[in-house]
């Protein structure tokens, strides 16, 4: 199966994502690792130069990320490409594809068939990267003319400015609540992040209050994600927050209300003040890091 | 100025979703459905454009079984002006959705088009930058704002640590990921006259659609594991003796830290 991976960048270097995949992609057949010149992905041209670059490929691989997806979904339906999106896994099967991928925002796990040719868009940690493993050969490829209907105007960043791994991409992810009592209170959510070296999450609530921007929202209308180890602190467990971090491989949570809806999700629970446990939690986490 | 929003019905965010008995899909009966969440947010930015200034039209549109309707009214009660509805089996690819909904915007003319950036059902994300593509417009994805200045739009695109904002000239299609305010409630008033308001309807072939791009099916359907079982603790004024357990746990138990 002729494969093109389309690799994503993010400060001038490969993202993990695209990395994981392109480790895992040449088990497909003949592989391409594909990025387009520019740090800045427009929809329209960078479409046209990676439709026109891999055609003829049975299979294109893209990172989900939100460009990523974009991307890919723009390329699918400009070469008319079964496409499938934020796929877990995928294997190839007398000249089709089988992928995995999870519908109604994480509260089922679907398996898919699609016919090749196709764009498949990959969960980022969904395929694990071999230590040691060397970095792809990338062919790089000119973005074709941008429509001059739309231009690029300005960057505006928000307050906490984007100085944390992201959300997508992280093992680990701290997510702040209700529980929290107000913004002001962030603090003790950072220094855990900071120990754990995890990024930043929220509820909607707390989100839609204004107490932290849109963009560290995790649940249904946030981000869905799956790191090693998510940590709510003072978040009780709305079904649409629960849908988008369940499969986390580690769940901790810390809340006052013991029947707390997050609590049958838990791996480990703590019942209890959380600006009492938290500060401790942080120390705890040093001390172990420390020793390991 | 006006605004085309694309719509799906799509079973409730609060419901507990199950698998039906032929394992392929979720178990419908008795279920409540409603507009899918980023399409309300789509409806909603671009009703708020309308507040600002109204002669703006807010139009809607779904493809779809006559199900589908209950979401058009949804959107009509929170103050939309006129929908449509395109009869099409609810198996139709993603693709020739798209195509159905860019033959409606062609012959609308709307300066913008707005799709919520995914359905919460499938999650794909894969109509609204076909539309674009049909339409041979330019399109912003993960938009959470649209600002009008001059003769273009200015368009707030969500990335890692802020905003790109993008200056389009109408035509463009929007890809709605957030509006700046909570969606709407209907009103009252709204309920009635949306009740009033006709539906056209539309069907594939008037709109030179027929069913013919790559179809995606779901082989199997299953729930995530189920969690459960884990350690609880409860803190009694003993917060370091409990952080140093937990902490070890996720460092000897579950090898995390």
């Amino acid at each position: 199966m002729k494969t093109v991976v389309v690799a994503e960048r993010t400060r001038g270097a490969l993202r993990r994502v695209s990395l994981e995949i392109a480790a895992k992609a040449s088990s497909f057949g003949d592989t391409e690792v594909i990025a387009v010149k520019g740090d800045r992905y427009s929809p329209m041209a960078w479409s046209s130069a990676v439709a026109e670059k891999a055609k003829d490929a049975d299979l294109i691989l893209v990172g989900a990320t939100p460009s990523g997806r974009d991307l890919g979904a723009r390329v699918a339906a400009k070469l008319g490409r079964a496409y499938a999106a934020d796929c877990t896994d995928l294997a190839a099967k007398d000249g089709a594809l089988e992928a995995k991928r999870p519908m109604y925002a994480g509260k089922i796990r679907a398996t898919v068939k699609l016919p090749s040719p196709a764009v498949i868009s990959i969960r980022p940690g969904a395929w694990t990267l071999p230590a040691g493993t060397a970095a792809p050969q990338v062919i790089e490829i000119d973005p074709a003319a941008d429509d001059p209907r739309i231009t690029f105007d300005r960057f505006e960043a928000t307050a906490s400015g984007g100085k944390r791994v992201s959300l997508a991409e992280a093992r680990a992810i701290v997510s702040g609540g209700r529980g929290l009592k107000g913004p002001e209170n962030w603090k003790i959510v950072e220094e855990l992040a900071d120990a754990l070296g995890a990024a930043i999450g929220a509820s909607r609530a707390v989100t839609d209050a204004g107490w932290r921007p849109n963009e560290e929202q995790v649940g249904q209308t946030g981000k869905t994600v799956t790191p090693d180890l998510y940590v709510a602190l003072g978040i009780s467990g709305a079904i649409q927050h629960l849908a988008g971090m369940t499969s986390s491989k580690v769940i901790v949570a810390v809340n006052k209300d013991p029947d707390a809806d997050i609590f049958k999700i838990a791996d480990y629970g703590v019942v209890g003040d959380l600006f009492e446990f938290v500060p401790a939690f942080t120390e705890a986490v040093k001390k172990v890091k420390g020793t390991n | 100025m006006r605004f085309l929003v694309c719509l799906k019905q799509v079973p409730d965010s609060t419901v507990k979703v199950k698998v039906g008995a032929g394992g392929k899909a979720v178990a419908t009966e008795g279920i409540t459905w409603s507009m899918s969440p980023y399409d309300e947010y789509a409806v909603e930015l671009a009703l708020e454009r309308k507040d600002a200034d109204p002669t703006t039209v807010v139009s809607v549109v779904t493809v779809g079984s006559a199900r589908g309707r209950d979401a058009l009214r949804q959107a009509l009660a929170m103050g939309c002006d006129d929908a449509t509805l395109v009869n099409a089996p609810e198996d139709l690819p993603a693709l020739d959705v798209a195509k159905a909904l860019a033959a409606v915007a062609k012959e609308m003319k709307p300066d913008i088009v707005l799709c919520g950036k995914q359905a919460s059902d499938d999650d794909q994300g894969l109509v609204g930058p076909a539309v674009a593509e049909f339409l041979g417009w330019p399109h912003v994805g993960m938009l959470t704002k649209a600002v009008s200045s001059g003769d273009a739009w200015e368009l707030w695109r969500e990335v890692e640590g802020g905003h790109e904002v993008w200056k389009a000239k109408p035509p463009v299609v929007g890809l709605v990921h957030k509006s700046d305010k909570e969606p709407r409630y209907p009103s009252l008033p709204g309920i009635m006259k949306a009740k009033k308001k006709e539906i056209p309807e539309k069907d594939l072939a008037s709109l030179g659609v027929t069913a013919s791009s790559p179809k995606i099916e779901v082989a199997a359907m299953d729930l995530p594991p189920q969690r459960g079982g884990g350690k609880i603790f409860k803190l009694d004024g003993d917060a370091k003796a409990v952080a140093e357990q937990v902490a070890n746990l996720l460092h000897t138990e579950s090898k995390v830290l």
